[in-house]
């Protein structure tokens, strides 16, 4: 095994990762939840 | 005192037997965060659900050992099993677990600290987490420090089984530490990377493993502000994409599987009776049943004997038997994959984290029934062996011996040359007359099979 792979520490670039998903995920979730109410909006108009 | 050896590693505390009893002592270091899990009302909630083993303080001092904050009374599991010998599902309600846990934790401001598959153990039918010193307080802000573990743990293992081959199941006993997420990437079919779950959680993560392992600056220069909402959406995305996982199965194979018998009803029936009178004669407290194929002689026993394990070494097989088990409630049959020519083996620092197989005997009872064939005749094990083996491993055994004459043991011996001359009920009640005394012997109606029940000298 290379010296390079002994001393690497993974943890980092897990903790980075978990920032990006988290963004990515909750932006995905905002919009989800605006297309609902937009669809919502037009449905509700709809059944008047 | 005897301490568990696989304790070493972790410094919050350890666990050590005293007889029969299983206790957990807490070291002073953990001190706050024990407090903190047990006044945050999270230890209720868990044991409440039975997510987590439930404990006792003790406040008997003779049984505390010295510099130690307080010493926990656990259940004891009558038998430890480990990810590598769970079928999928068992793996994949592991998983789930995890994540339960760590959603209730946060709703209490606490985090899984450790994510490992090892902390998980089935008990009374179901997984529990077994680790109490597992919990540290949450901070605002911060990522969660296990979820690259759960990752390796869980996530590898899992995607592998459902996209590759369910014998990837046998990859996490060579990484103690779990998979690591490179190899799970490079494994994986390339169609998984255009799956935002697969891309996500294990391409990119394992990247980014390795873009920023040599960077000991790297977290400095990145603002690593996690808000609770967006940790709650990455557990609520690996909870759905596991939830969907499924094993590579095609609906025929499940259902023609068990069809095929080399029995007629008289003799299975005949053959069942044997077994229930003579395990009760026995009256094991545990059973384990080598070769359970889908447990039909397993659920027989489990009436019989206060802890049954199951060992096949058909995945599907165990599947089956697991999903009878959740189907029927039963609390007291665990059925585990297993290929008995090469049990598990001891791994861990010194060989002595997790125990091998064999470590993990006795059992008052075992189950051999229709396995001697594929042991001594597929395997080559001479009887002697298998019966010095055996007499290791159990006090009781109830064997069944399957003659070269026997359909199933003729089709072992069409692609092979028959070097098997001592293969005859003779030399096998010879060689396990040495190691056993040979209580009852029947033919079983309408076979050439013979039943046996030994007891170890």
């Amino acid at each position: 095994m290379s010296e390079f792979l002994l001393y690497i520490d993974p943890g980092s670039g897990s903790m980075i990762l978990q920032v990006i998903a988290g963004g990515v995920l909750a932006a995905g979730l905002f919009v989800k939840t605006y297309w609902f109410k937009i669809k919502s909006f037009f449905t509700r108009n709809k059944e008047k | 005192m005897q301490k568990e050896s696989s304790s070493f590693r972790d410094r919050s505390g350890f666990i050590f037997y005293e007889g029969d009893s299983v206790f957990r002592a807490i070291l002073p270091g953990y001190k706050k965060s024990y407090d903190t899990f047990m006044a945050s009302g999270l230890y209720q909630a868990l044991a409440d659900k039975k997510l987590l083993l439930s404990h006792k303080e003790i406040s008997s001092s003779d049984l505390q050992p010295a510099d130690v904050y307080k010493t926990l009374h656990v259940p004891r599991i009558p038998f430890i099993s480990y990810p590598f010998e769970w079928c999928f599902t068992q793996l994949k309600e592991a998983a789930l677990l995890t994540l339960e846990i760590q959603k209730t934790a946060l709703e209490y401001g606490m985090s899984l600290k450790d994510a490992s598959a090892f902390n998980v153990q089935f008990y009374n039918g179901a997984p529990v987490f077994i680790d109490t010193l597992s919990f540290e307080p949450y901070e605002e802000g911060k990522p969660w420090v296990a979820y690259r573990q759960f990752c390796n743990h869980f996530l590898a293992p899992l995607s592998l089984i459902a996209k590759v081959d369910p014998e990837f199941r046998k990859l996490s006993q060579l990484y103690i530490d779990g998979i690591p997420l490179n190899v799970a990437s490079s494994a994986l079919p390339y169609k998984t990377r255009f799956s935002p779950f697969y891309q996500m959680h294990i391409h990119y993560h394992a990247k980014m493993e390795m873009k920023y392992s040599a960077d000991t600056e790297a977290s400095s220069k990145v603002k690593l502000k996690l808000s609770k909402n967006k940790l709650i959406a990455i557990i609520s995305h690996l909870e759905s994409g596991i939830r969907s996982m499924s094993l590579p199965v095609n609906k025929t194979e499940w259902s023609d599987y068990y069809n095929e018998f080399s029995y007629s009803d008289e003799s299975i029936a005949h053959k069942k009776s044997l077994v229930k009178e003579w395990a009760t004669l026995v009256k094991p407290v545990n059973t384990w049943d080598l070769g359970c194929n889908t447990g039909m002689f397993s659920e027989i026993v489990q009436n019989i004997s206060a802890n049954v394990v199951s060992f096949d070494i058909d995945h599907l097989a165990i599947e089956k038997l697991y999903a009878y088990t959740k189907k029927k409630d039963s609390k007291n049959l665990l059925p585990l994959v297993m290929d008995l020519s090469n049990p598990s083996p001891a791994i861990g620092w010194a060989n002595r984290e997790r125990m091998s197989f064999t470590e993990r005997a006795p059992a008052d009872l075992i189950l051999a029934l229709a396995l001697i064939h594929h042991i001594s005749i597929s395997n080559n094990v001479p009887f002697h062996d298998v019966a010095a083996y055996f007499s290791s491993i159990t006090s009781s055994l109830i064997i069944e011996f399957v003659p070269k004459s026997d359909p199933q043991a003729q089709r072992l011996l069409v692609t092979r040359e028959d070097i098997f001359h001592d293969y005859d009920k003779s030399s096998f009640e010879a060689s396990f007359a040495k190691y056993f005394f040979i209580e009852k012997a029947e033919n079983i109606q309408g076979t050439e099979r013979v039943l046996y029940l030994m007891k170890k000298r």
